[in-house]
């Protein structure tokens, strides 16, 4: 049974993850704490209660903002982050040496680490919702919730595969694993996926350059959707970018990997 | 299937960045990188039959490590051709990656943070071991390395000896036909070394387990292999019974003869080397070919009692083979 292979790997980092206990809270603290200093931003902006900005009144923003919590802890907290780490270490070779494929390892490590964090993220949901108390917008509409779910795996799978390309930088560049990262995930990803201001508040001509590429996809794009904010033709615009992207990083992923591991001299501690 | 590893004209290159010391070489190296190709490799050739168990020697960086995983399937050979099992490794096909297990003694596969007994189970899906093999073989390992009592504690928390020993278990829960240990006794005092040497033996017995092994502790060779492979530079030196060893890189030989009186030794000097002189014995390192002649000389000019002729103790070859210093090594 090759999923009981996944389990297993499901069940181990679940187990690991408890293992750094203290780590995981502060890590989570850290998620409440960006989520606070947003709201007060956006709350802080918005304090004429008649206020429009970019189309944005209090209410929308604020549920915006809720809405990055809930996305941001099923698609950017990734385990994958580790995995230039694994290279640059050698540990790596511990994992090619077992007949499994070391992306699904790591895709399952993902979704073990996400369905941790999801965990928390409802709870901490719940808690910051009865303090600020915010306008939030509940969908009820089945359509747009599976097209939102829909958005959420493609975001998740796209990630993964982002991450997965950017951490193959030390089969070539051992040291430069991690300026690779800082630069996408925190500088690129955090900005442009929406993880911090709705996209759609930018000018005009670089939103419409941003919706073809992949990284509106991962946040803001899902909560839109989720919003009631884009369906019809716009959505099917959408998931026909984003499965575009999803299959060409999935294709360059792999042969970056081939050449990768060709390359890669075993070295390490 | 009649040979476990073919290694045929392999050869492994390394493309290195160099870099110099400070800020200026850090930024040269990033803005005109000197790539420089080190020849790890240069055309090594081997066969090893099923079951047996070979040693590999030769100095640090000599490529021992590089071809243990190039058979491993982890580095790409740049020629040459290599089989394990009837297997191309660079596949890394399942059904090959079953068969082989790869210790190193610097690299841990135990989840770090968590009890052994989970990394074990982890590897009883992974490598999709019926759960009664599982057993079985779990509490044969477990009472051959009398681990017992570790495998529920953090790995973190145990020691250097303990922990080899777990990643034993761990690399051989799924009883690998092939096993490459390298440097499996490093680090461990004399005790744990004596368990691992014992257990490397017995576990090449009972499961007729073709064996590939580095060490640069003389005691690992001289127990376990017949058979060893000394390499150096990225050639091999020399392929065969590790007795034949001495015989191919003593250039000497020592005569050991005891004398009636003490007053000879000064003219002895003259016929050989003299190594030792603890009356009435004296030790001579001869060159191999005037053995003979120095026996001799010896019989004839002095008061002999007796003589014996000895070959170098296989140790100081294998300590001049660590060190690079083979009759073959013209380098230095």
């Amino acid at each position: 049974m090759k999923i009981a292979k996944y389990l297993s790997i499901f069940k181990i980092s679940f187990a690991q993850e408890f293992a750094y206990r203290l780590n995981f809270i502060m890590w989570r603290v850290r998620n409440v704490m960006q989520i606070f200093l947003v709201f007060f931003l956006w709350d802080t902006v918005f304090s004429d209660p008649g206020r429009v900005l970019f189309g944005y009144d209090r209410a929308k923003i604020l549920t915006y903002v809720f809405g990055i919590m809930i996305v941001k802890s099923l698609v950017l907290s990734a385990r994958a982050a580790d995995v230039a780490g694994d290279i640059y270490r050698g540990d790596i070779m511990n994992h090619l040496l077992k007949p499994m494929s070391y992306f699904k390892f790591w895709f399952t490590r993902d979704i073990s680490s996400k369905a941790l964090n999801l965990l928390f993220a409802a709870g901490e949901f719940a808690i910051l919702f009865i303090i600020l108390r915010p306008p939030f917008f509940l969908q009820t509409d089945p359509l747009a919730l599976l097209g939102f779910f829909l958005f959420i795996a493609l975001a998740i799978f796209i990630y993964f595969n982002l991450l997965f390309i950017i951490s193959s930088i030390p089969f070539w560049a051992p040291e430069l694993g991690w300026g690779g990262q800082f630069l996408v995930t925190v500088i690129i990803v955090e900005f442009l996926s929406g993880a911090l201001f709705p996209v759609d508040i930018l000018p005009q001509m670089v939103q419409k350059i941003l919706l073809f590429t992949p990284f509106p996809y991962l946040i803001f794009f899902p909560i839109q959707v989720y919003l009631g904010k884009i369906s019809g033709t716009v959505l099917l615009g959408g998931l026909s970018i984003s499965l575009f992207w999803a299959m060409t990083l999935w294709l360059v992923m792999n042969f970056i990997w081939n050449k990768g591991l060709r390359a890669y001299q075993a070295s390490g501690r | 299937m009649d040979k476990a590893i073919i290694v045929d004209h392999l050869v492994k290159n390394f493309e290195v960045t160099e870099k110099k010391p400070g800020l200026k070489g850090a930024i040269d190296s990033i803005l005109s990188p000197k790539k420089k190709t080190v020849r790890a490799l240069k055309n090594i050739s081997f066969t090893i039959q099923p079951g047996e168990l070979v040693g590999f020697i030769g100095p640090n960086g000599a490529g021992k490590t590089t071809t243990l995983k190039i058979l491993s399937g982890l580095l790409y050979p740049t020629a040459g051709f290599t089989s394990v099992l009837g297997f191309d490794p660079w596949e890394r096909k399942p059904e090959f990656l079953k068969e082989i297990s790869l210790v190193m003694g610097q690299k841990n596969q135990l989840w770090w943070d968590l009890p052994a007994v989970e990394t074990l189970e982890l590897n009883r899906a992974i490598y999709e071991i019926p759960k009664k093999e599982y057993e079985e073989n779990l509490n044969e390992l477990v009472a051959l390395l009398e681990v017992g009592k570790l495998l529920n504690i953090q790995v973190r928390r145990l020691s250097l000896g303990q922990r080899m020993r777990l990643e034993l278990v761990a690399a051989l829960l799924h009883t690998p036909k092939v096993l490459y240990l390298d440097e499996p006794t490093i680090g461990l005092d004399l005790i744990a070394q004596q368990k691992m040497r014992d257990f490397i033996f017995e576990y090449n017995r009972r499961h007729e387990a073709t064996i590939l092994l580095t060490s640069h502790n003389m005691d690992d060779l001289i127990d376990l292999a017949r058979r060893v492979i000394v390499i150096d530079d990225g050639r091999i030196l020399f392929d065969g019974v590790l007795e034949q060893l001495v015989s191919r890189f003593a250039k000497e030989k020592i005569i050991k003869v005891s004398l009636s009186r003490e007053d000879d030794i000064k003219r002895i000097e003259e016929i050989g080397k003299v190594k030792k002189v603890a009356f009435p014995e004296v030790i001579l390192s001869v060159p191999r070919s005037t053995v003979a002649v120095a026996a001799a000389e010896l019989l004839q000019n002095f008061p002999v009692t007796d003589l014996t002729i000895e070959e170098i103790p296989i140790e100081d070859i294998i300590r001049k083979v660590f060190r690079g210093e083979t009759s073959l090594h013209k380098k230095k």
